[in-house]
Order: C-alpha cells, then sequence, then structure tokens
C-alpha cells in the first residue's frame, strides 16, 4: 500500500504547487512510484509546472463520472515512467467532487504506486476538506511571514481535528541575508508558533520561477541550484532517510553581518 | 530577588495598565461549551441544545472529537460515557458519528438523557449493542423521556485541556479554564472563570465573562494579543520583555495589571 500525502497551507501562492511538482519529481527520481493528484478543480496548476498541459485528455471528473477509467486519466511523465499526474477538471469547482469521491480515487491510486502526493487548493473550504479526506501524512508548506504562519496554524489545527496525525513542516522562501539582519522570521521563529516537525528548509531562488515557467521542475535540471537541493532532500527526509539540513545561513554569516546584529539589538 | 529580574517586571506590567479601559459591549458567555464531566467511574458528556450555541452540528462534532482526544489522557481507556443532549434532537446518522467519535478514544457509549422522543428512539433502533438497547429501551418508551440538565443547573466544573489552541479554535465555558499547551496567536478562550494556561499565552483571553471582576488569568509566557477580565480589557505591550517568567492579570483599581507569578501570591493573595 502507498503512502498518501497532503501537501497544503492553507494560504495560496507560498509554493504548495510548486513542491507537490518538486516532491513528487525527486521521489519518483529515487525510484518510487509516484502519483500527484492534483485537488485545485476550477484552478488547476500542477500540469503546468509539470509541463504536461497538452497531454492532458480526462481529468479526475471524467473517471468519478464513469467516462473513462482510472488509468485512461492518469498523464504519465514525459521524462520519468514512474511518475504519473491525475489532472483536475478546469470548467468545474470545488463542489463538483465530494471528500468520498476523493477517498476512492486516492485509494485505488495507493494499490499501484509508492507515493500519492495530493496537491491541495488554498483555502480551507471544500477544496481543502476534499484534498485531505483520503490523507493519511501532511506537509504543511509556510513562508516565514505571519500572514502564512497564522493560516498554516489554522490548517494543523484542522488535520488534527481530522485525525491527520502525521504532519511536517516545510519552510519555503526563506531569506537567509534577511533572517541575518533580523528583518525576516527565522526558522526557528515559524516553528515555534507551529511546533509541528521540520522536514525541510528552502531558500527563495529565482530559478523557481524559471523552471516554473518552461515546466521543468527543479529537481530534474542539471544545473546546481540550493532550493533544487534543499527539494531532493526533502523527498529522501520522506522515504525516511536522516538527511542533515543545508545550513543557509553559513555564506552570510560573516564579520560584518555580525557586527550589525550586535548593534542592532 | 534578583533586581533585573524585578526591573524587567515593572517595565512589563505598567505599559498595560496604561492602555486598559473599559470594554464598549461585553461579550457575554450566552455560549454553553459542551463538556465532559467524570462521575463515578463514568463520564458524562454534555451536548449543548441548538438555543445554547450557534455552532452548526459539523462544527459540533469537531469539538466533540478534539475534546475528546485532548482529554485522552484523563481517563482510562473502555470508560463508559452517558451522553446528555438535553433538548438537541439527534438522528441515527449524528448518534453514530458521536460513536464513532467515542470508539475512536476507546470510550463506550451505554446510556443517552434526552427530552427529545425521536432523539430516544432513534438511539434506541440504532442498536449498538443489546445491552445498550435494554438501558435506552424504557426511555423511549417513555412519552417524555429524561431528564434533567438545564444550562444553569450545570455547574461550573473547571474545564481541563490538554492541547494545543491553534488559529481559529475558540473555547467558551462557564466556569475555569486550565489549558495545559499554548494558545497561538487568533485563538480564544472565553470563561466565567479563571483562565490559567501552562504554556504560551499569545491568543485573546477572556475571564471571568460574565462580569466577575475578581478572575485572573495566568500563563507560563504572556504575551498576549488582548487579554479581557470582566469589562476591561489591555492590549500587550508593544515591546516583549527580555525574558519570560509566569505572570499574573488581575484588575486592579485602575484596570488590568500584570504580575510576577511569583510576586503576586505573596503581595496580592490574602489569606
Amino acid at each position: 500500500m502507498g503512502r498518501i500525502i497532503v501537501i497544503t497551507s492553507g494560504k495560496g501562492g507560498v509554493g504548495k504547487t510548486t513542491c507537490s511538482a518538486n516532491l513528487g519529481m525527486a521521489l519518483a527520481k529515487l525510484n518510487h512510484s509516484v502519483a500527484l493528484i492534483d485537488a485545485d478543480f476550477g484552478l488547476r496548476n500542477l500540469d503546468l509546472l509539470l509541463g504536461l498541459e497538452n497531454r492532458v485528455v480526462y481529468t479526475a471528473l471524467e473517471v468519478l463520472a464513469g467516462q473513462c477509467r482510472l488509468e485512461q486519466a492518469l498523464v504519465k511523465d514525459k521524462r520519468l515512467h514512474d511518475l504519473v499526474l491525475l489532472p483536475a477538471a478546469q470548467n468545474r469547482n470545488k463542489d463538483a467532487v465530494t471528500p468520498e469521491q476523493m477517498k476512492q480515487l486516492a485509494y485505488a491510486l495507493t494499490k499501484k504506486y509508492d507515493f500519492v502526493l495530493i496537491d491541495c487548493p488554498a483555502g480551507i473550504e471544500m477544496g481543502f476538506q476534499n484534498a485531505i479526506a483520503a490523507a493519511d501524512e501532511a506537509l504543511i508548506v509556510t513562508t516565514p511571514e505571519i500572514s502564512a504562519v497564522r493560516d498554516a496554524d489554522r490548517v494543523v489545527g484542522l488535520l488534527e481535528a481530522h485525525h491527520v496525525k502525521t504532519i511536517n513542516l516545510i519552510v519555503n522562501r526563506i531569506r537567509p541575508a534577511m533572517v541575518q539582519a533580523n528583518d525576516m522570521m527565522s526558522v526557528q521563529d515559524v516553528q515555534e508558533i507551529l511546533a509541528v516537525p521540520l522536514i525541510g528548509m528552502i531558500p527563495d531562488d529565482e530559478q523557481v520561477i524559471v523552471a516554473t515557467n518552461r515546466g521543468e521542475p527543479l529537481v530534474l535540471s542539471d544545473n546546481f541550484s540550493l532550493s533544487g537541493m534543499a527539494l531532493l532532500n526533502i523527498a529522501q527526509r520522506i522515504e525516511g532517510k536522516d538527511i542533515d539540513f543545508l545550513d543557509l545561513d553559513a555564506p552570510y554569516d560573516t564579520l560584518f553581518s555580525r557586527l550589525k546584529r550586535f548593534f542592532k539589538r | 530577588m534578583d533586581p533585573k529580574r524585578f526591573r524587567a517586571a515593572l517595565t512589563s506590567s505598567s505599559p498595560v495598565s496604561n492602555e486598559s479601559e473599559p470594554e464598549p459591549e461585553s461579550p457575554r458567555v450566552a455560549e454553553v461549551q459542551l463538556h465532559l464531566e467524570a462521575e463515578d467511574g463514568k463520564l458524562l458528556l454534555y451536548l449543548p441544545t441548538p438555543s445554547e450555541t450557534r455552532l452548526e452540528w459539523v462544527d459540533l462534532l469537531q469539538e466533540v472529537q478534539k475534546q475528546l482526544e485532548s482529554g485522552q489522557r484523563l481517563w482510562p481507556p473502555n470508560t463508559l460515557v452517558e451522553l446528555v443532549t438535553g433538548d438537541r434532537l439527534l438522528d441515527h446518522r449524528q448518534l453514530q458519528q458521536i460513536v464513532n467519535a467515542l470508539t475512536t478514544v476507546k470510550l463506550h457509549l451505554t446510556r443517552l438523557h434526552t427530552k427529545r422522543r425521536q432523539t430516544a428512539v432513534a438511539a434506541a433502533t440504532s442498536g449498538y449493542s443489546i445491552e445498550q438497547q435494554a438501558q435506552i429501551l424504557p426511555m423511549a418508551q417513555s412519552t417524555i423521556a429524561q431528564f434533567k440538565l438545564d444550562a444553569e443547573e450545570k455547574d461550573a466544573a473547571p474545564l481541563y485541556l490538554q492541547t494545543t489552541l491553534r488559529s481559529g479554535a475558540e473555547i467558551r465555558h462557564p466556569g475555569t479554564v486550565v489549558i495545559q499547551g499554548d494558545l497561538n496567536p487568533g485563538s480564544s478562550v472565553v470563561a466565567d472563570g479563571d483562565i490559567l494556561v501552562w504554556g504560551r499565552l499569545r491568543g485573546i483571553t477572556h475571564a471571568g465573562a460574565s462580569g466577575n471582576a475578581k478572575s485572573q488569568i495566568m500563563a507560563l509566557q504572556m504575551e498576549p494579543t488582548q487579554l479581557r477580565i470582566a469589562d476591561w480589557v489591555a492590549r500587550a505591550p508593544e515591546s516583549l520583555p527580555d525574558q519570560f517568567y509566569p505572570e499574573v492579570a488581575y484588575i486592579a483599581t485602575d484596570g488590568i495589571q500584570i504580575a510576577p507569578a511569583a510576586d503576586f501570591s505573596k503581595n496580592m493573595i490574602q489569606p
């Protein structure tokens, strides 16, 4: 049986879909079979990030309506054959499916795939309820901003109420220089509020935007990037490996910045 | 006492009192929170009636699940539970949902107290097990089934919660609330009695919500969004103190004051 992991955040624009796409790719690269479910009905993006938009024929809705088989709707990735995407319908909204139906889909996929990753929409309404219905584990994505952390906190509470017990935290878009200068919340600050185990921190990186626009997830890129590295590490930690966290602060922890911090206090 | 600590204590208490002012309209605890009570080896689970709560069933059920989970440690597994529903109508499905919630924390429903005939019938016909049915059946047959319980009758037993209250969570209780865990920003606790937080207090707390100005708010680490006691409201000082120690908020002559717990018990509590 595969593991069902939902990737969620509460707030929009913090990098749920980017994380889903990259973690899916990274897990597939580590020789696991992975199914990605886009639960963002009406505002689907995951196919774009994976560069699979033009291959989508059927969506989850057609599967549920019995108009096609589940296998027919799964879009196979063009680079890694162990990765498939179950796209969301774009012409409907979140009320088009029920939590029960999402459960059916996810459970059916666990029979064949090691990992079923569900990309959750922003918000805590029906779309969120659908996305978390089947999940046993959750990855909370947040950025070091109070609004994102507040929403993440609410979502953690809701997940706990829905008996999702394994919850891990990804802090995305960190700018170490700003953290050093005390202008941004540090990962410790975020963790102190959320009290959820940290599974990864990803630095802010322009490469992410480039990769998104090309539909080529960062973890597949040949160019080394710190954010790609961080995402690969998260995938390995999901596998259960004990990987050390990247030291994002190292290049910024200079004598000058230390002095500056000292005098700022 | 270490002089540095004492100074920190002074600076943290004065700005609060400056900013406190009478609150224009003080919210009352019109709402009765569902609560659990232990009574000779069994648990009583009180569900508020629709007139006592504005929670929809879905939210109410979620509250039930949350409270059951946070209190799990406090009672032995396989404890028997009696459900007190008063005027609330429960159908088969809702009853089953409650039973499921109880089962996940290893509790068993044995009896249902209700004033509504339909609820009693639903319980009787659901048939969880025969012995339970036997207990419920007589109720179903008597036209006016059980029983006691009016909102006033509920004495305010302290509510003990072992959980972190996250953003969006709200606890209302007609008595004292004890929380072992943090109150995160965006959460709120409204109590008719005192509020004790064995953890960090960062949300909104309202003690003595029905007007008792003698109520206090205590926390290991006091960084509230807002403190309210009876009709008074206070904001925390803008700048956080360098170090934290347990503090008590109470009403002094000129509004809400905060004092270090160590000093408070020495000076303020009369024998």
